[in-house]
């Protein structure tokens, strides 16, 4: 295990991704779909720091620019060749960075060290995030910029809440695997409580191992042998919980464990490929048992107008917006569809002081078409997206299992 | 589950998709990754010989398609998207300037267009902005007035090269991004400001294709600035003209409550008693499989990996292994000098009426597979410009008539 985190660098940069850079035939629909390049020339865009740049690079950097990627995934998901552009791209800028990564980076990757030092003292915290001068401080330090949205802690885990849980019911259903992710288990804890008990209504036995971090943050800030060592260290936590479906509410997390550490990390591990395979977002897994017939229809009326943002992350899992579909199931619901690439958030791209204004840029469209649809309300499936929103729009914003649970009756 | 399942985002995929919506059908469009839609040129090409071309013989795709379908296609898009997107008459060629001061036979044309269909006399003014490499307004300009036209006669056309800034702090912006600047006031009113001091009188103007993405009608508002017609040529890719299309069309589908799953490629497939009963995704993670009672094929063709050539010369359909038409050894595929027709891209699947893949017997292959757009074969489609009213032909014929639903 720990003799793959340590080649996953050496990975960088070739065998897999690398494979595709010569499916490119530079029709520039990647270019047109980058939602960093809309809005800033500081980027040369995915088609030229990707496939183009991958050829000439020999381990050196030849477009410093590949910092201004945000990862997001899009120009992967909209190429029509297969080319894993957005791959090379954390591959390469993993390589750049590697040896001089800022302490920065090395901070905010710490999920589960953040959640956990943050929630004994959530209200001291959450009062000093929003203080200005202790803000400017950070920024000047760490260099998080100061205006960048923070988590707001929560003064309970979910963890805490879990042990006390006793099920409203006995299960009639299978058993299945709640993965929470550093955010669901700290921050979002609202989210993970609600997709417990949803699936504990639809009559599942939920079941939650003990879970460390998926090591997300710290892959998209370069840091490959800490994030492999974490992805393979959960995967095996996972799998000692049973071999059932895995569910999460966790949108980008999920991701991590379907695809993103083996494609850009070159994870091999066989724990991790079983466990990828057998994690389904909850939404997808609502899809599926509804496409399947047994998702009951017993959904209450909301009348209400929603915009949902699919994030980025979400939609690289390439399985359409399961979101989308179950919520069209609630009666009087409309859903629209941001249709936007990404918030900017992009995991902690957007708290970076240096790329705050870019991330504030990309988000601005977005965060136009909610405060014109319902200025009140949204729904996104992942948690930095969330606080992007909240943060750009004032409104409360929701994952979109809130909407089910409240469906059906559970709040 | 859905009723129809739609493999491909490109032109016919996405007609396909919204006509079987509008049907009433429950739709699912899966597609590795965007259409080819944003490299056209935004027009729609039925063929170069006009309506002749339509009463093409078999083996080209309009032989099995029929004239009438594809009329009925191309109208069928003329009034989804309606007059502020597309103009023309199907039965009628115009031709448009190229970026590089060639003119070419097209259909239907956006409005922006439509000032810049030659004739005789005319006397145009061709704008390029110092900072949008794709398009040199002397190249065009020259090329332009030494032409005939096809009716005789000729055109005067001069140049003038302005610097207007799309985003400062670039000196190559992307025809998007100064498209995405036209969209902005400010932007507008600088260009007029380069341009107006420099027009004269009798002259129209013709811009590179980046008047507005958002908001495509800001041309008239030019038109009215500069007291002047005013059009757009198309540009190499990405093509300003062609993302309008494609984002009205996807808009459309998704109004409908199609299904989009983007990003996934179909792998393979399950079937039995003659029939798909379902495809394979393979979205990360793990497989799955999509079930459908009917299936519409529309991934192209060797550009969009559709159809591949290993380093036999072997070519497969790859996918379904479907059976191709027009194989032949290298050789007599691909000839030796780059001007000559290249056969190897009339290989594609045979049809029946419905679209559905044909056998080397003559039966389809499925009975409720259908296949359309640049996968079938028989056409050098870029060459007789006929690969738009081949997506739309063959999407109207696989989603039309009662044995269809
Ligand atoms: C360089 C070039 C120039 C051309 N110029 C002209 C011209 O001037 N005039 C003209 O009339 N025609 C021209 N053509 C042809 C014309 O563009 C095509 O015929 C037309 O776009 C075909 O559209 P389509 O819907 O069939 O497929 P495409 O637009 O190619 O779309 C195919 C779609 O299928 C998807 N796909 C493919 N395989 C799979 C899979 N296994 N699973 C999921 N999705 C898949 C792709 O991602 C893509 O979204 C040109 C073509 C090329 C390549
Ligand atoms: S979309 Fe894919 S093929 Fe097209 S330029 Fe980008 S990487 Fe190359
Ligand atoms: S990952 Fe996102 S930001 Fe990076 S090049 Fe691709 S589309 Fe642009």
């Amino acid at each position: 295990m720990s003799s793959q985190g340590y080649s996953a660098l050496g990975f960088a940069g070739h065998e897999l991704a690398r494979a595709s850079l010569d499916h490119c035939v530079k029709c520039t629909i990647c270019e047109t779909q980058c939602p960093v390049l809309a809005v800033t020339p500081l980027f040369s865009g995915p088609k030229f720091v990707g496939p183009q740049a991958e050829r000439y690079r020999h381990g050196l950097s030849v477009d410093h620019s590949l910092d201004y990627c945000s990862s997001c995934g899009t120009c992967t998901l909209v190429c029509p060749q297969g080319v894993k552009i957005a791959e090379l791209n954390s591959q390469a800028r993993a390589v750049m960075k590697a040896g001089h990564m800022p302490l920065r980076d090395k901070l905010i990757s710490q999920t589960v060290v953040m959640g956990k030092l943050m929630t004994p003292f959530a209200p001291i915290a959450n009062a000093a995030l929003n203080v200005g001068p202790i803000r400017s401080l950070v920024q000047g330090v760490i260099g998080i910029h100061k205006k960048a949205p923070m988590p707001k802690a929560n003064s309970r885990t979910f963890m805490g809440w879990w042990k006390k849980h006793t099920p409203a019911q006995p299960a009639t259903k299978g058993k299945l695997i709640f993965f929470h992710g550093c955010a669901g288990g700290y921050f979002e804890v609202d989210t993970s409580i609600k997709s417990v008990e949803v699936l504990e209504h639809l009559g599942y036995e939920v079941v939650v191992p003990k879970q460390g971090c998926c090591g997300l943050a710290q892959q998209s800030n370069g840091l490959y042998h800490e994030a492999s060592a974490n992805v393979v260290k959960l995967a095996k936590e996972l799998q000692a919980a049973g071999d059932v479906t895995i569910i999460s509410s966790s949108g980008s997390c999920t991701g991590m464990l379907k695809h993103e550490a083996h494609e850009i990390m070159g994870v091999t591990d066989p724990a991790l490929a079983d466990v990828g395979a057998r994690v389904r977002d909850i939404m997808e897994f609502l899809l599926e048992l509804d496409e399947a017939g047994e998702l009951p229809h017993d959904f209450q009326p909301i009348k209400m107008t929603v915009p949902y943002h699919a994030p980025c992350q979400l939609k690289g899992q390439g399985m359409g917006l399961p979101a989308l579909e179950v919520l069209k199931l609630i009666p009087g619901l409309t859903v629209v569809e941001s249709g936007a690439a990404c918030c900017g958030i992009a995991g902690t791209y957007g708290l970076k002081k240096e790329k705050f204004d870019v991330a504030q840029a990309v988000g601005k469209p977005l965060f136009d078409m909610i405060k014109a649809t319902n200025p009140d309300y949204a729904i996104c499936d992942t948690e930095t997206c969330r606080w992007q929103l909240r943060k750009g729009t004032g409104a409360t914003v929701d994952h979109p299992i809130a909407l089910i649970h409240r469906s059906l009756g559970l709040s | 589950m859905s009723q129809v399942i739609v493999i491909g985002a490109g032109l016919s995929g996405l007609v396909a998709a919204i006509k079987s919506a509008e049907g009433g059908q429950q739709v699912t469009l899966i597609s590795k990754g965007l259409g080819g839609l944003q490299l056209s040129q935004g027009t729609i090409d039925i063929h170069e010989q006009g309506l002749a071309g339509l009463e093409s013989p078999a083996p080209h795709p309009y032989a099995a398609i029929g004239a009438e379908n594809v009329l009925a296609g191309v109208k069928y898009l003329a009034k989804l998207l309606g007059p502020e997107f597309l103009v023309g008459d199907a039965k009628k060629n115009v031709y448009l300037p190229t970026a590089v001061g060639a003119i070419r036979p097209t259909a239907l044309i956006p409005p922006s267009m439509a000032a810049g269909s030659v004739r005789d006399g005319a006397k145009w003014l061709i704008v390029g902005l110092r900072r949008l490499k794709d398009f040199n307004a002397s190249l065009i300009a020259g090329n332009l007035s030494r032409l005939e036209l096809p009716g005789g006669g000729s055109l005067s056309a001069r140049a003038l090269t302005i610097d207007v800034v799309a985003r400062e702090g670039e000196v190559d912006s992307s025809a998007l991004t100064f498209a995405r600047a036209f969209d902005t006031p400010d932007f507008r009113q600088r260009l007029v400001a380069a341009i107006k001091p420099e027009l004269q009188p009798g002259e129209a103007v013709g811009l590179p294709a980046i008047l507005g993405v958002k908001q495509h009608d800001f041309w008239r508002e030019l038109q009215a600035s500069l007291g002047c017609e005013v059009f757009e040529i198309p540009l190499p890719p990405p093509s300003v003209p062609g993302m309008r299309l494609n984002e009205a069309l996807t808009a459309k589908a998704k109004a409908l409550g199609v299904r989009f799953v983007l990003g996934s490629y179909v792998s393979g497939f399950t079937a039995a008693g003659g029939k798909l009963v379902s495809v394979t995704v393979a979205t990360t993670g793990a497989p799955q499989e999509f079930k459908a009672d009917k299936f519409i094929y529309a991934p192209g063709g060797f550009e969009s990996g559709a159809l591949a050539m290993d380093s036999h010369y072997e070519i497969t359909e790859k996918v379904f292994g479907l059976p191709l038409h027009g194989v032949a050894p290298v050789e007599e595929l691909i000839l030796p000098d780059y001007w000559d027709e290249q056969p190897v891209f009339k290989v594609g699947v045979s049809v029946d009426k419905q679209m559905r893949p044909l056998d080397a017997a003559g039966k389809p292959v499925y009975a409720n597979l259908h296949a359309i757009g640049g996968i079938i074969g028989g056409a050098i489609r870029w060459k007789e410009k006929s690969g738009e009213g081949i997506a739309l032909g063959s999407a109207w014929a696989a989603t039309e008539g009662s044995e269809n639903v």
